[in-house]
């Protein structure tokens, strides 16, 4: 043992980073998806509209947290600027910032021409008249003719910034627990799995088309279903990997394994109860969609305590 | 080329804590938070009566491989030809991802509340930060651009910290770091540091 050595975690980037983590993923994944399955499984007004819509809010919302934190405010200018990817290309921060603002802009023009046809659109006073201009008739009728265009478009966009809010934390070399490239992987897999659980309550509760979705519920509760299972097999994977190596890394399982909250509360309640709701789903089927979707909010409540736990957990190794 | 280190001789350091003053007071660093650019640390090592104190000062190791540099999204993190890594506090939006990035914790934050007390602690007129930013070590560069030695370097009363040129063969520090007497902290991170510390636990034995 090197007594000169000290193990540290630390206290800049805490919670609201973890919520930055989590609205960004979210956000992204859920966007990803129901574009793709307008594209490819089924044309689904409303559900491109819940999932445009709640995807963009997330994302402002997750960026927010970051944009509240930073020291100077009026400098995010550089970041905004695309022209920083060639000046900065191994900044993570500065892709995701770009992933972030074009899957905005992206996922607002696939949503348009659906949302121009909306009737709750065409309702919300102000908004109503804005989407009667002429210019924005035109943008969505463009938009329309070339919507597969505008999906891809938003879809790179949002698996990028899925899989940047794990290069970002992996970015960071002197943490054994994020340096390494099960983070990114990870981070991917949990974002989808709660996009997947945040559609199923969608569907369940807002959209409540039971008969007509119901095969896209259930290739949902299945995706969901292996996603968790890819989950859990990485966090096995994790488990062995932090044990031995670096001591910062046995320090970071440590702190992980020990804590309740990250043992019952997301390995427990976020990820094996679901996993084992949604596996009878899938081979008996329930009679009621509450088990789903109490399936569905334990997943989501699992994917903000993993990126949480991860931020705290954390060890630096300081060598004085 | 010119490749600026530092050697830090923890057998001569006394902790007298001068260094911490000199560059507070050259680079009007926020002492009122207790953020230094370089920071001595105090610590006891051993058992029963066999403890000796050591001091440890730390600063940024102005590596050749900044990891600070790669993850700032503005690049307001450079890198000089010399080496000295900088901060442009005009570009720094303060994010904090070089602090989360460095092995060193080389990094502090200064915000619009500690430019506002700047300027009351150091003086209107001669306080030069308008903006925040994460702030660091930068070799004092103002200095060695003129040819004089960074604050810390030139007030040591040990001559613990020396600074030098690593691309001058003749050059002690040079000579220092090329006979394995001074050692970088954490090499095997890949961060290539420029600050070389000789210990004084082999001499104790």
């Amino acid at each position: 043992m090197d007594v000169t050595t000290g193990f540290f975690t630390q206290d800049l980037w805490t919670w609201w980073l973890a919520v930055y983590l989590y609205f960004g993923g979210l956000g992204a994944a859920t966007l990803t998806t129901t574009f793709l399955t307008d594209m490819y499984m089924k044309p689904h007004k409303e559900l491109v509209l819940w999932g445009a819509w709640s995807g963009i809010v997330m994302l402002s919302l997750g960026s927010s947290m970051l944009f509240i934190h930073l020291l100077d405010h009026l400098a995010v200018i550089h970041v905004l600027n695309p022209l920083v990817l060639f000046k900065q290309p191994n900044a993570w921060i500065a892709w995701g910032t770009q992933f972030i603002v074009w899957m905005m802009v992206w996922g607002f023009l696939y949503s348009l021409p659906y949302m121009l046809e909306s009737e709750f659109f065409n309702r919300i006073p102000i908004l109503k008249n804005i989407l009667a201009w002429p210019l924005i008739q035109k943008i969505g009728r463009t938009c329309g003719r070339h919507c597969r265009l505008c999906g891809w478009l938003a879809t790179i966009n949002g698996i990028g910034t899925v899989v940047y809010t794990g290069l970002l934390l992996q970015s960071f070399p002197a943490v054994a627990l994020w340096h390494n490239p099960g983070v990114p992987l990870l981070f991917t897999v949990s974002a989808f799995s709660t996009a997947m659980a945040f559609l199923l309550l969608v569907l369940n509760l807002a959209i409540k088309k039971r008969t007509e979705d119901r095969a896209l519920r259930v290739f949902y509760e299945r995706t969901d279903l292996m996603l968790i299972a890819a989950e859990l097999v990485i966090l096995f994977s994790f488990f062995f990997y932090l044990q031995r190596g670096s001591q910062s890394a046995a320090i970071s399982a440590q702190l992980l394994w020990n804590d309740w909250g990250w043992l019952i509360g997301f390995i427990g309640f976020g990820l094996l109860v679901p996993f084992f709701l949604e596996l009878k789903g899938v081979i008996k089927g329930w009679r009621s969609p509450a088990p789903i979707m109490l399936a569905s909010i334990l997943v989501l409540i699992g994917g903000y305590l993993l990126r949480h736990y991860f931020m705290y957990a954390g060890v630096y190794a300081r060598p004085w | 080329m010119t490749r600026y280190a530092m050697v830090i001789d923890l057998n001569t350091c006394v902790g007298c804590n001068a260094c911490m003053a000199a560059c507070a007071m050259e680079n009007q660093t926020p002492v009122w938070k207790n953020s230094w650019r370089t920071y001595v640390h105090d610590n006891e090592i051993g058992s029963g009566e066999e403890i000796h104190r050591r001091f440890f000062p730390r600063l940024c190791n102005h590596c050749s491989n900044p990891p600070c540099m790669s993850v700032c999204p503005t690049g307001a993190t450079y890198q000089l030809e010399n080496g000295i890594v900088q901060v442009d506090e005009a570009t720094c939006m303060g994010c904090g991802a070089c602090a989360m990035a460095c092995p060193y914790d080389a990094r502090y934050e200064v915000r619009y509340a500690d430019v506002k007390q700047g300027r009351e602690f150091f003086g209107e007129e001669t306080f030069r930060r308008t903006r925040p930013s994460m702030d660091k070590c930068n070799f004092c560069a103002q200095r060695v651009l003129i040819g004089r030695k960074p604050a810390c370097v030139e007030t040591c009363v040990g001559s613990a910290r020396q600074f030098g040129d690593l691309d001058d063969p003749h050059d002690p520090v040079a000579r220092m770091v090329a006979s394995g007497t001074a050692r970088p902290l954490m090499a095997h991170l890949g961060t290539q540091p420029n600050v070389y510390y000789v210990d004084d636990l082999k001499r104790r034995g």
